[in-house]
């Protein structure tokens, strides 16, 4: 027992020799980037990976951020929060303390992202999350935490509202939402449009996450609703249109959100992803014109297809934009590396005056009301999935190509 | 609402299907080594990956190579088997425990290798059987079957038979009959344990891969799909009594058909609570399992 406690001991001291303690003199800003690199969201976790990677390469690659006439490297130092929100909290927790980060990207999902908010509020350190969409996160007003990606009450009524211009406008529909932070918020934005645009709900559900929803969907057929409208992530995505198919129902209509504008999801489906809508702030073709790195929303997607074969998603789109904002803030207010309380104070401040045009369209932080800190500088979209490509088919200023509706049986694709 | 029960059993019994593809193999070689494989849902993860790329290089339907996918995880598995033979007959400490440790280790793993070589994107594999579903309307019922599930219950039955033939009309069965019931004395008649654990290793981690292509079929496949397909191996097993093969099909059914009424006719979100809560009920009626032939 007492041998076996010394090992212990020597083993925790061994530990401490190994890690390297040294004074850091820094001229580069180390920035702490907390995502899902393990666990049921890892596919969205690595997607704001390349999104923020994307950013540090190019901020790099053109010499660092210029602050007050000299330019300085930035540092991403990650943390996996492994799909679990206690781990994503204990992770910033560590960024903060024994890292020192300057400043955090944050999350994919909203479960994760609110669970860490609270931490880098009581550390006082500013965070943008360049994913997260759920409401409850703004109506929370965490002081340290802002989003590029607006909220998803905010561009999911879009969508809807985009359906019922459709002709012949269709009159039901069926709503069902995975049982997460993300995915829930998702259902209920689109319920509530729904109710809003006169449309009769035949169906509302959340289902637990991860499950084989082909009973639920066979109840669903029997209701015959003009649309199907479904949050939830990318696998479920997958899971949800093969369901579809092998019962054999395809509703005039199909919705989904976030995961369906990126490549992989069309590849996962083939065919079978033609013509499903999808809401979005931003396509690889949006007309976004900047000053600052990238000057165009297709400038992006080469880029990001150079980095990873892949044209990028507004998820990893909007994880680029949250290093821009920070970026335009720390210019804007002389932030070198190493911040104390009072610049990091200042540097929130500065992210709530900042309004930048970003290939990714608009940035500016709303700074009180129910999207308090969420960007509510950006147009929702809604897309459809035309012959492989992402269209824009709503609102009428952004349109690319009409709607195809209702959508093509299953069996004749 | 009553006009959607015929699917809602259906449905259950196809979902049902599935379960049992996924807990057979893992049912057996509890039994015979009373492990408790935690990594069963990363071999049925490598089966699929397997699958989805051997779709890719040949362009063949899927279900055509589920025998050469066997005969490559048969040699994984008879490789690996005596690396965990060695955890498990350990003399020091408690080597249930250690295999328990082991194989919860070895899942770990297997995943990160699987998101290091196959990425992070979720996939599907095709297949010509996940276009058609058969309608029973023309016997009056409103019922849908789709062709992919039928084979994947078809597939169910299919190896729920070998397996029984295997045990009870063989000679290898019946060593692997008597290893289950007592090791030393299956020894002291001649049965080689180290070999026969191999055999039957061999033969879950075939199966189970298998049974990944059949998923990345009718469902989606992913590096990180295991866990999920895992907790279900486990509770279908736990279920039908832990070791009693012939229970798990039973169990699996149970399982598949309370999920799909309760999804149509209860809250769907609390689908996964109404399944333990049953499990727990079962349990304390009858601690090993539905048949009370569990060990």
């Amino acid at each position: 027992m007492k041998f076996g406690f010394v090992r212990v001991l020597l083993l925790i001291a061994a530990l401490f020799v190994a890690i390297p303690v040294h004074a850091e003199q820094r001229n580069f800003y180390k920035i702490g980037v907390i995502t899902e690199l393990s666990g049921d969201l890892v596919t969205g976790g690595n997607i704001t990976k390349r999104g923020y990677d994307l950013w540090a390469q190019e901020v790099n690659a053109k010499g660092g951020i210029e602050v007050q006439g000299k330019k300085y490297q930035v540092k991403l130092v990650y943390a996996d929060a492994q799909s679990n929100p206690a781990a994503g909290a204990a992770a910033a927790e560590r960024l903060i303390t024994q890292e020192k980060v300057d400043f955090i990207l944050g999350p994919y999902s909203s479960g994760v992202t609110l669970a860490v908010a609270p931490v880098v509020d009581k550390y006082k350190v500013p965070m943008i999350t360049g994913s997260a969409e759920s409401p409850l996160i703004w109506k929370n007003k965490f002081k340290y935490t802002f989003g590029t990606i607006p909220p998803i009450n905010f561009t999911g009524a879009t969508s809807i509202k985009t359906l019922t211009e459709l002709k012949p406008a269709p009159k039901t529909i069926a709503i069902i939402g995975s049982n997460d932070a993300f995915s829930k918020a998702t259902a209920e934005a689109y319920k509530t449009a729904a109710e809003k645009a006169k449309l009769k709900i035949v169906k509302f559900s959340i289902v637990p996450s991860g499950q084989d929803m082909t009973p639920l969907l066979s109840a669903v057929r029997s209701m015959k609703p003009d649309v199907i409208a479904f949050g939830g992530h990318d696998e479920e995505h997958v899971k949800f249109v093969k369901a579809l198919k092998q019962i054999g129902y395809t509703p005039k209509a199909l919705l989904m959100h976030c995961g369906i504008t990126d490549k992989a999801f069309t590849d996962a489906v083939g065919k079978d992803g033609e013509q499903i809508f999808g809401t979005t702030c931003w396509t690889g073709t949006a007309k976004t014109k900047s000053k600052v790195l990238w000057p165009t929303a297709s400038a992006y997607a080469a880029a990001s297809q150079k980095a990873f074969k892949n044209p990028g998603d507004y998820t990893q789109g909007g994880c680029s934009a949250a290093g821009i904002a920070f970026q335009t803030a720390l210019q804007k207010i002389g932030a070198k590396p190493g911040m104390d309380e009072a610049m990091r104070a200042k540097l929130v401040q500065a992210l709530e005056q900042i309004d930048v045009q970003t290939f990714y369209g608009r940035v500016k932080f709303a700074t009180s009301g129910e999207f308090y800190h969420a960007n509510v500088g950006l147009d929702p979209l809604t897309i459809q999935i035309q012959k492989g490509q992402i269209k824009t088919v709503g609102p009428k200023a952004s349109v690319e190509a009409a709607a195809q509706y209702p959508m093509k049986e299953w069996k004749s694709r | 609402m009553m006009e959607l029960l015929p699917q809602a059993l259906t449905d259950g019994i196809l979902l049902g299907g599935i379960y049992i593809t996924i807990a057979i193999a893992f049912s057996l070689t509890y039994g015979v080594m009373h492990v408790i494989d935690f990594a069963v849902g990363e071999w049925i993860m490598f089966g699929a990956f397997t699958g989805y790329y051997l779709n890719k290089w040949t362009g063949l339907d899927p279900f055509i190579f589920l025998p050469v996918i066997f005969v490559i995880y048969f040699g994984v598995g008879y490789l690996v088997q005596p690396v965990i033979h060695r955890v498990l007959s350990g003399t020091k400490g408690n080597p249930f425990l250690m295999g328990l440790v082991f194989t919860f280790g070895l899942a770990i793993m297997f995943r990160g290798l699987a998101l290091t070589a196959f990425g992070f994107y979720s996939n599907s594999i095709p297949s010509a059987f996940s276009e058609g579903s058969f309608n029973l309307e023309s016997i009056g019922l409103t019922v849908t079957i789709p062709t992919v599930r039928l084979m994947g219950l078809a597939y169910a039955v299919a190896i729920t038979l070998i397996l029984h033939y295997l045990l009870k009309k063989t000679n290898f069965g019946l060593g692997v009959r008597a290893l289950a019931q007592h090791k030393d004395a299956a020894g002291l008649m001649g049965v080689n344990a180290k070999r026969t654990g191999s055999y039957v290793y061999g033969i879950y981690v075939g199966i189970s891969a298998m049974t990944g292509v059949l998923l990345g079929c009718i469902l989606s496949i992913g590096a990180q799909m295991g866990n999920e397909y895992t907790i279900f191996a486990f509770f279908v097993v736990v279920l039908a009594g832990m070791g009693y093969l012939a229970g798990v099909p039973w169990a699996a059914l149970l399982l598949g058909l309370v999920q799909s009424i309760f999804m149509i006719y209860f809250n769907p979100s609390h689908t996964l609570l109404a399944v333990f809560v049953i499990l727990y009920i079962i349990l304390l009626i009858s601690p090993r399992g539905l048949f009370g032939k569990g060990v």
